[in-house]
């Protein structure tokens, strides 16, 4: 909860009148609150050059008069929307990295239809990122391209990158992504194969609805949201924070669902096996070992992440092949990683720089 | 500003209370959520949903099925057979991208956008970085 910084210099006489003042701003600001409607995400000029199915692959309007070599291409977690790369402007890594001179392409999941309840594992390693790949390679006009990927996202990436060796990936960015799946803590917990059907909830859901994968997320802690609504209404009088609190609520409230194939192969090969761990997953026939990666890989993870804690995420490094890696370590959670405040200080030129020395 | 000023701000103690009470709950709640008998409790009651969902669902197909409509499943295979069908259209269209460009008859034209020549801060001379 943001305190009531600038007022704190004043004497006590001033600060009882700032305060009220607020007071009648939250009121009317809150009123505000309750009828408008949620701000608008992903501003960012787009468009959509490649769309089947559950996939969405957006190449943004460069934003620099030159443009590094190498395009850059984020991948999203398959649970959420990508719009979190593009909150608002001033709160957009999309929009810091077109700056800087990177020209940007990302994929997006759309809700899977029951009709895809059988999307695997393989469908988004060797079939949506190949394809978005070849597209970003099409438009761009380069024959190689690096790759971005947040939380499940980057364990797509990591799957692609490991099982095409000779494909045309020049870099390879984490964030916040999980690899020993036996520290995921609670998550694991919950799912204990002991207790946690997996084939049932699948065979009788098809996909995996919104209302489970965010009550999963809702659980790890509990008092977050009411915490955060409170906070809100302290903070109501600026409208900098109401937006960015609205935003960030609107797409933790935009989950999405999973295909149930997907889901169970997670849970099966993932969660249960740790087979990324331990180098023994197999997808699409092939063998995924991360020690096969060589190409210059980046990681950055958040200190104070509750959904992939820093003892799942942390062994990535030490996993793959590259000699070229790097590791950055942050304050902050799993989401404000890639668009809090620390991510606007620290993350985002942490990236850019990396890849700008490795994108020419 | 002194600790001790800002301790008067009456405000300042209910955003450490809320601080605190999130702090409390949720550190409670995951001790009691990180037993074997609360994972074993939760997933008998998600059983137990599905059991009656899957009930439902069945009740309601032979109910559809009494008066000649179709059920979600058949609806669900449907949209199966126009996806897969989707699914070939996308592998053949790439194959035909391949053939073409082989051919020379796809070969791309010059691609519109700002030319691709920037270069690193600590690679452009006479620039600040």
């Amino acid at each position: 909860m943001s305190s009531t910084a600038g007022s704190e210099q004043l004497p006590l006489g001033d600060r009882v009148r700032a305060e009220v003042n607020r007071t009648i701003a939250r009121s009317i600001k809150g009123l505000d609150f309750v009828i408008s409607s949620d701000p608008d995400v992903g501003l960012t000029p787009k468009d959509i050059i490649y769309e089947r199915g559950t996939l969405r692959l957006y190449h943004y309007h460069p934003m620099a008069d030159e443009v590094y070599r190498v395009p850059v291409l984020l991948v999203m977690a398959t649970t959420n929307r990508s719009y979190v790369f593009d909150l608002a402007p001033g709160q957009s890594m999309v929009e810091y990295l077109l700056r800087e001179g990177f020209d940007v392409f990302v994929i997006d999941w759309e809700k899977p239809g029951p009709e895809e309840r059988h999307l695997d594992l393989d469908d988004y390693t060797f079939d949506f990122i190949p394809t978005c790949i070849r597209r970003v390679a099409e438009h761009s006009g380069e024959p190689d391209v690096s790759l971005i990927g947040y939380c499940m996202g980057g364990v797509l990436s990591l799957i692609y990158a490991a099982g095409h060796t000779d494909g045309p990936l020049k870099n390879l960015v984490c964030l916040t992504t999980p690899v020993n799946w036996h520290e995921m803590g609670l998550m694991r917990r919950w799912t204990d194969p002991n207790h946690f059907d997996v084939d049932r909830i699948v065979d009788t859901l098809g996909v995996v609805p919104t209302e489970f994968i965010l009550a999963g997320f809702t659980m790890l802690r509990p008092a977050q949201r009411t915490a955060s609504r409170i906070r809100a209404w302290d903070n109501m009088w600026n409208d900098a924070y109401v937006r960015s609190y609205r935003s960030f609520d609107r797409w933790s409230n935009e989950t999405i669902p999973l295909a149930g194939a997907y889901f169970r192969t997670t849970m099966r090969d993932l969660m249960w096996g740790n087979k990324l761990h331990t180098g023994e997953l197999r997808v699409a026939g092939r063998s995924i070992d991360l020690a096969n990666i060589t190409v210059p890989v980046m990681h950055a993870i958040a200190e104070h992440d509750h959904i992939v804690p820093l003892p799942a995420s942390k062994p990535l490094l030490e996993r793959v092949g590259s000699t070229d890696k790097n590791e950055v370590v942050l304050k902050g959670g799993h989401v404000s990683l890639i668009a809090g405040p620390s991510a606007v200080r620290r993350m985002w030129p942490a990236v850019s720089n990396w890849l700008a020395e490795r994108s020419t | 500003m002194s600790k001790q000023d800002a301790s008067n701000d009456p405000l300042d103690s209910l955003r450490k209370l809320v601080d605190d009470w999130e702090k409390r709950i949720d550190g409670v709640a995951n001790k009691v959520m990180g037993t074997d008998g609360f994972s074993q409790a939760m997933n008998q009651t998600q059983k137990l949903g599905l059991r009656m969902q899957q009930g439902f669902q069945d009740a309601m197909a032979a109910h559809l099925k009494n008066i000649n409509m179709p059920s979600r499943g058949d609806v669900t295979r449907l949209a199966e057979s126009v996806q897969a069908l989707n699914q070939r259209m996308a592998r053949m269209e790439l194959l035909l991208e391949d053939v073409l460009r082989n051919t020379g008859a796809g070969t791309p034209t010059a691609r519109s956008g700002p030319p691709r020549t920037r270069q690193p801060p600590s690679q452009r001379k006479g620039e600040p970085t």
